[in-house]
């Protein structure tokens, strides 16, 4: 299965697909060249190109978005009401972006769809490598804690616990990606009962492709 | 190293201050003063090597003056130069008494070792001739000489910066020195896929920056404290994030290797978006008509708010967070 992932650095890109294999339960080959986003709003901006990129000159049949929620508001099951769409829910807008740029879509190369999947790493990356190694770092912790005005954690405190620097090289944070993630060794309940909003929906998107279910755009 | 640099009439900087981490990017618009910084460096390492004089309290009646202050262990001691009109440093004044004269031969040892490099392609790809110095030169030249020495004499760091070289650079899958029949020492890289090597000459701007780059960071002895004007030159915004890290490497070294001051400068907004979460190694040269100032943005108060969703880049490019051109 071709698939794209769109995410800020190769250590997201590594990180997730480990995620996305473990939950599909095969390996994924990905879309070359890799895409990369520089990160909040530039995500939502390529992101209509990169769909119709995706669509009517690749044979990519899933696209994975996945975005750091940073101060924004955590998405929860509150925003997965039909219909519903929060302005300042960084996932809303993702899956808001997705759905409507790929209604638009002609069928084409084999496939009626893409399917999608996106997730918000509340409020870094760096917070998903630490669940079962760090029981403070958690999706209601930051919530709490943004509702309250002072964070639990700050992206760098997550950084030097992942890497023990706040200053890591790349290769190391790609090891560092690969080693966390793949220590669940596919069974992700952890992560998704720590970061029900970011992650769960994540994984929710990632199971709906290998039931056969419609995609998040289709919904 | 150095803790901070006072400036009064010197270039474009008549009256400012720059404090200075053990990272520092410097970005701003053009003629802000950036470029004075690294000249300030320059006179530093000049004069310190020279004859000073050692005084407790020192009002320079020059034109203009530099006034360095540094951090620990040489915290006590202050450097103060006078400069003439045309920013040309003229004498240096050590300040701090008895204790900065027993420190100043220790202080000058590290300073000799400061380096102010601006990396040229066209001096990083010329070939060295016979007999030319082995260390790179401040433009870049002498990259040939300087990874020969390191094949011949440091065979394990020279295998480091091919590896990494490659790692980067993946169209590449070896980096060598050649040699003439006349001594002269030329560069080639050898492309995946291609049996052949290509010489030096048509190899990319950020290509032969980059391998100058990993010379320059492991060959000994580090410096100091080093200067690196433009960094982002000719390096596509995707690998931005690896001169970053090449450059982490000497501020925050592992495996007890000593640690290098850095500064750097640089246009590209896709640069600061790699220091979100390191707004304190960020410094503002702000212009205000004829006048240039330094502010850490770390220190904006505002910042935090005013960041909100957007990105740094972004944010720099809009105007708020000052440093960009004037416009009539």
């Amino acid at each position: 299965m071709k698939i794209a992932l769109l995410s800020e650095s190769p250590a997201d890109e590594a990180a997730l697909q480990v995620v996305v294999e473990g939950v599909l339960g095969h390996p994924v080959t990905l879309v070359q060249p890799p895409l990369r986003a520089r990160g909040w709003p530039s995500v939502v901006q390529v992101l209509p190109a990169v769909l119709r990129h995706l669509h009517f000159q690749t044979d990519t049949q899933g696209i994975v978005v996945v975005v750091d929620s940073d101060d924004s508001v955590v998405h929860d099951v509150t925003h997965e009401k039909p219909g519903f769409h929060h302005p300042g829910c960084r996932l809303c807008l993702l899956r808001a972006t997705l759905r409507q740029t790929l209604k638009h879509l002609p069928p084409m190369n084999g496939r009626a769809r893409l399917h999608t999947a996106a997730g918000l790493a509340v409020p870094a990356i760096e917070a998903w490598y630490l669940s079962g190694c760090d029981d403070t770092v958690l999706e209601r912790a930051w919530a709490d804690g943004l509702a309250g005005g002072r964070t639990p954690y700050t992206r760098r405190d997550l950084k030097q616990r992942v890497y023990g620097t706040i200053h890591p090289s790349l290769p190391f944070e790609i090891r560092c990606a690969v080693e966390e993630m793949s220590r669940h060794r596919g069974d992700f309940r952890r992560l998704e009962f720590d970061f029900p909003g970011g992650f769960g929906a994540l994984v929710r998107d990632l199971r709906s492709w290998g039931a056969g279910g419609p995609p998040e755009a289709a919904r | 190293m150095i803790a901070s640099i006072d400036f009064r009439n010197f270039k474009v900087l008549r009256d400012a201050r720059i404090e200075l981490g053990p990272f520092n990017l410097i970005i701003g618009c053009n003629g802000s003063g950036k470029t004075s910084v690294f000249t300030a460096l320059q006179t530093l390492r000049h004069l310190a090597v020279r004859p000073v004089v050692f005084d407790n309290v020192v009002t320079p009646a020059s034109p203009g003056s530099l006034r360095f202050r540094f951090r620990a262990p040489f915290e006590e001691l202050e450097v103060c130069i006078a400069c003439g009109a045309d920013g040309t440093g003229q004498t240096l004044a050590v300040v701090g008494g008895t204790e900065a004269r027993h420190r100043w031969p220790e202080i000058v040892a590290r300073l000799a070792t400061l380096r102010t490099i601006s990396l040229d392609a066209t001096a990083l790809a010329r070939p060295s001739p016979p007999g030319a110095p082995i260390q790179l030169a401040d433009d870049g030249s002498g990259l040939p000489a300087a990874l020969d020495r390191l094949q011949r004499e440091a065979p394990g760091t020279f295998a480091q910066i091919a590896g990494e070289f490659c790692r980067v650079l993946p169209e590449y899958r070896a980096v060598g020195v050649e040699t003439d029949a006349d001594g002269t020492r030329r560069l080639w890289a050898e492309v995946v896929g291609e049996n052949r090597r290509l010489p030096a000459a048509d190899l990319s701007q950020g290509t032969l920056v980059m391998l100058g780059l990993l010379v320059l960071v492991s060959t000994e002895p580090v410096p100091a404290v080093l200067g690196l004007e433009e960094i982002d030159r000719g390096i596509h915004p995707r690998l931005l994030r690896e001169i970053r890290d090449v450059l982490y490497r000497l501020s925050f070294p592992e495996g007890g290797r000593p640690a290098t001051q850095v500064l750097t400068t640089s246009h590209s907004p896709y640069l600061l978006d790699l220091f979100r979460d390191q707004l304190d190694e960020v410094i503002i040269a702000q212009k205000h008509g004829a006048e240039a100032t330094f502010e850490r943005l770390s220190e904006r108060a505002d910042l935090r708010e005013a960041i909100g969703g957007a990105s740094l880049g972004d944010l720099w490019y809009s105007g708020i967070l000052g440093g960009v051109p004037d416009e009539r």
